[in-house]
């Protein structure tokens, strides 16, 4: 293996988890989250010798929202809320109703707006950048955010109630 | 804990730390597009020739008075494909590009779109091409960026493969399809008196910004803005109109 190749496999080793779940939390389905981490660590890895030395993972994480963003130009453009996965840990329960009332709520949002909430609130990233990531106006961004704000607010209640049901 | 404190716990804890990829999977097909990456920068100039129909071709390489680093974010063809651009490329190739990729000049003057990429502009272009067995196509419209020291990366070229590049009406639409960090907003040239130009999708109507081209007035160079039509997002119809509001 290159040397170039191992720090590749490092990168991604560390990368990969944190893609795929962006990923899920944009599209609600494990099978095409980790198709589309894969998708952007390939490209990554293709421009390697340019840019391992710069930002690795802001490469990988806008090679895989952009490659999101173009999948949802297509038509198929619903939010398939997979099955609920077996955990692990011994907080089952907790797991499983956080991650029920986490797809029940992004599934109440856009493509568009499931992406800025992944990009501001999961990756952390400020306005400007994820209007940059996205090649939109900061205020397509701050008005999308409150949007989808919006109606995380009024989906949660009904989540809760529906929880209470179960 | 207020909703968006929730969301974000929420989102951190349901990660799975165990999600693993097949890396040798990863390197394998990151090598095939590299080498893809490498034919499509050499073979970009004669992409055009033996296509039946309109092409987006794969960009070729950068030109300038600085000698900037090689091009970046490409398209793939929108149909006719070639083999050598079956994938949506993304980004710099690698830099040993540099001594392969042809340098497009520009023809006419650079139309500023007033759309940045950073510091770069983007900007459109018509460059000189030549299909083999078409004599009618001399130009092909490229949509770059140039940097402020005025280096100028070509990203997208489209063009004409039959009949005739300055034949009246619509000619190619640049849909930029890749995984680009910059994606170039669509566009394309009209040839023909407009001062209009309407594109509609989803039923919505936009409004294209229009600017003729410096060496003939007869084209007109479009684009549309990308925070009113999301590069790569297929218009679903375009129209032209006069100055007098009649369709073209």
């Amino acid at each position: 293996m290159a040397r170039g190749d191992a720090g590749f496999v490092e990168f991604a080793r560390a990368a990969s988890a944190r893609l795929v779940h962006a990923a899920f939390l944009m599209t609600g389905d494990h099978h095409q989250a980790e198709d589309a981490a894969q998708t952007a660590l390939v490209r990554t890895y293709a421009s390697w010798s340019r840019i391992h030395d710069d930002d690795a993972y802001g490469y990988a994480r806008r090679t895989l929202v952009n490659h999101l963003v173009d999948g949802w130009r297509r038509p198929m453009r619903e939010y398939p809320t997979a099955e609920v996965p077996e955990q692990r840990r011994p907080d089952v329960a907790d797991d499983v109703a956080t991650r029920r009332w986490l797809i029940s709520i992004l599934r109440a949002l856009s493509p568009r707006e499931r992406a800025i909430v992944v990009l501001r609130y999961y990756f952390d990233l400020p306005e400007a950048q994820v209007a940059r990531e996205l090649s939109v106006s900061v205020g397509t961004v701050k008005s999308t955010s409150s949007r989808a704000l919006e109606k995380l607010r009024s989906a949660a209640p009904r989540s809760a109630d529906e929880e209470a049901r179960r | 804990m207020n909703e968006l404190e929730r969301l974000r716990h929420a989102m951190r804890a349901t990660e799975r730390p165990d999600a693993v990829l097949d890396l040798d999977t990863v390197l394998r097909e990151g090598r095939r597009l590299r080498t893809r990456r490498r034919v499509a920068g050499a073979g970009a100039a004669t992409l055009a020739a033996g296509l039946a129909t309109v092409v987006v071709v794969v960009a070729v390489g950068a030109s300038g008075p600085t000698g900037r680093p090689p091009p970046a974010a490409v398209a793939p063809p929108a149909v006719g494909v070639s083999p050598m651009a079956e994938e949506s490329l993304d980004l710099t190739p690698p830099p040993t590009m540099a001594g392969d990729v042809l340098s497009p000049k520009p023809l006419g003057q650079l139309v500023d779109s007033g759309v940045r990429h950073g510091v770069d502009r983007r900007v459109y272009y018509f460059v000189g091409v030549s299909v083999p067995g078409e004599p009618g196509v001399s130009i092909g419209l490229a949509a770059g960026r140039q940097a402020p020291d005025g280096s100028l990366t070509t990203d997208m070229l489209v063009n004409t493969v039959e009949g005739s590049d300055r034949s009246a009406g619509f000619h190619e639409i640049g849909y930029d399809e890749s995984s680009s960090a910059a994606p170039a907003p669509t566009f394309g040239y009209f040839v023909g008196p407009a001062t209009r130009i309407i594109g509609t999708v989803d039923g919505r109507q936009v409004d294209a910004r229009l600017a003729r081209w410096s060496s003939d007035k007869q084209v007109v160079i479009f684009w549309f803005d990308p925070g009113q039509l999301t590069p790569g997002e297929r218009l679903d119809g375009i129209i032209a109109r006069d100055g007098s509001g009649r369709r073209l």
